[in-house]
């Protein structure tokens, strides 16, 4: 065992910093005396950590839940770039830190995954909203069967001036958020007509139906999405949007901004 | 009236008949008190009075005695019966000839009771105020807001305390001009500070019932030109290249919006 030993002594040796994915007062606590700096990443703040990173989203993948810890701790400054990072986390089911990962902050590309959230011009909370309708979609269809949606998120202004209308917009006149509870139901409904949903910086749902008019030159996004996908990468390039997408052929979430894929997630895992 | 029974059942049976109907109504007295401990204990349980006034200071330091709020109330109700019973009991048998006394006794007992309660359920409110408002403000990181969960939690005690004395019988009319001028102090200087809130609510109101212009619309007020972003209760943005404005709406009022279609 000493091998081992000392594979991990290796492992943990000289690190600038610790994330420590817990919400677990017991796990922090053996943390919070050591001189190494602790920086706890959570869902929200359970332990009362002074320094804390917040995820909008349970990430289910190692790699989103970590990319999104250490931008999220670089945006803050709580990191440097050039740090040595240790990540203690999860990476079965079990609830208990069972995965240790040492990467440097500025190893890894910076996909803005955390941009995505915090500094996009829709409130955070309504980008996590729209991505937890759109992932309730994937998962349940419209009875049963597969859907696709797009949702373009924030600067609404420039989005309704870059598209136009397919039919009336059932949401004129109304003031429905996201967030309120019957949104759910009520774009499970419209998601089987065509065209876009159009969301204000402030969570307004401002249309649907919505056909998007953007220039698609220059927009690189994976070969073999479809024209919704395609759709949804040229508005944001065009405007300040976040586009959040779910596939209706393979059932998947996406999301771009400024004309990139920056996240991608399994509906089913959530 | 405890008076008339004593004196009837010693009129119809005897002296020791009145005794033993004043023993009796001991007994009875000591269930009824039990039963009514018993029923105020799952009243708190059943109504989730319990997890309400968790975590208030009198619950805390309640906690601390190995006793509940629910238990306090229960117990107070409860002895509360039981002194009745002991007093109509006291009057039946004559043991006790000052009636006048008693009588101010029982004229007196349930405003105390009241008075109490009225205490304790203040103190409960006042701090649950202020946990309820410390929550809604946690948000904002502002350390300065806290001293209005305070001023709530104050303001509920005064008033419960005076309810209290009210009770009592002392003289709380100076108390009652106090607690008037506050509260117009409050609603006065309230009204100013929010003059222009509740004008641009007004405004907000009928501009996202009526909709004259939307999220969209390329708009003009003043000399301010852009495109809607957003029209809330309070406030309408508009945008231009690298320039937002945020117009209070009693302004869009004011001045009027040009729409611009072209």
């Amino acid at each position: 065992m000493t091998g081992l030993g000392e594979m991990l002594d290796e492992v943990v040796e000289d690190i600038d910093a610790v994330l420590l994915y817990t919400q677990d007062s017991g796990t922090f606590e053996r943390f919070d005396n050591d001189d190494t700096e602790t920086i706890v990443v959570g869902t929200e703040n359970a332990v009362e950590a002074d320094q804390f990173v917040s995820l909008p989203l349970e990430f289910n993948d190692l790699d989103g839940r970590i990319r999104y810890g250490l931008e999220g701790a670089m945006d803050a400054e709580l990191i440097d770039e050039g740090d040595e990072i240790l990540c203690l986390t999860t990476f079965m089911d079990s609830g208990d830190i069972d995965t240790i990962v040492r990467v440097r902050a500025d190893e890894f590309t910076h996909t803005g995954l955390y941009d995505l959230f915090v500094n996009s011009r829709a409130d955070p909370d309504v980008v996590r909203d729209v991505f937890e309708v759109a992932i309730e979609l994937g998962k349940k269809g419209q009875k049963g069967k597969p859907v696709g949606a797009l949702f373009v998120v924030g600067d609404a202004g420039k989005v309704m001036n870059k598209s136009r209308p397919l039919s009336y917009n059932p949401f004129e006149k109304s003031h429905v958020h996201v967030g309120d509870p019957i949104v759910n139901v009520m774009l499970k409904e419209f998601s089987r007509l065509d065209g876009a949903f159009v969301i204000s910086d402030g969570g307004k749902i401002v249309s649907a139906y919505r056909y998007l008019e953007p220039a698609a030159e220059g927009v690189d996004i994976p070969k073999g999405l479809g024209a919704r996908h395609m759709a949804a990468g040229a508005i944001t390039r065009d405007t300040n949007a976040t586009a959040i997408v779910l596939s209706e052929s393979d059932g998947m979430v996406r999301a771009f901004k400024a004309g990139e894929l920056i996240l991608e997630l399994d509906p089913e895992e959530y | 009236m405890p008076i008339d029974v004593g004196r009837l059942v010693r009129r119809l049976f005897s002296e020791e008949a009145a005794f033993t109907v004043a023993v009796t109504i001991l007994l009875t007295g000591a269930v009824i008190s039990y039963f009514v401990w018993r029923w105020v204990h799952s009243l708190f349980e059943r109504t989730g009075m319990n997890d309400a006034v968790e975590g208030t200071a009198f619950e805390r330091s309640v906690n601390r005695f190995g006793t509940s709020t629910g238990g306090i109330i229960a117990t107070l109700l409860g002895l509360f019966v039981y002194t009745l019973a002991i007093i109509v009991a006291f009057n039946v048998a004559r043991l006790l000839d000052y009636e006048v006394f008693w009588t101010q006794v029982t004229r007196n007992l349930p405003r105390l009771f009241i008075a109490v309660l009225a205490i304790i359920i203040g103190l409960i409110a006042g701090d649950k105020a202020k946990i309820v408002i410390k929550e809604r403000l946690r948000s904002v990181k502002l350390p300065e807001a806290s001293i209005l969960g305070d001023i709530a939690k104050y303001s509920i005690f005064y008033i419960a305390a005076l309810i209290a004395l009210a009770q009592l019988g002392v003289a709380t009319t100076a108390l009652l001009v106090l607690l008037g001028a506050y509260a117009f102090g409050l609603v006065f200087l309230v009204g100013i500070a929010a003059k222009d809130f509740l004008a641009a609510g007004a405004a907000g109101i009928y501009l996202l019932l009526i909709e004259p212009y939307t999220i969209g619309d390329e708009v003009r007020i003043d000399d301010k030109r852009g495109i809607v972003q957003e029209v809330d209760m309070f406030v309408t943005r508009i945008e231009t290249d690298g320039e937002e404005y945020i117009v209070p709406n009693q302004q869009v009022f004011r001045s009027g919006i040009i729409r611009i279609r072209s």
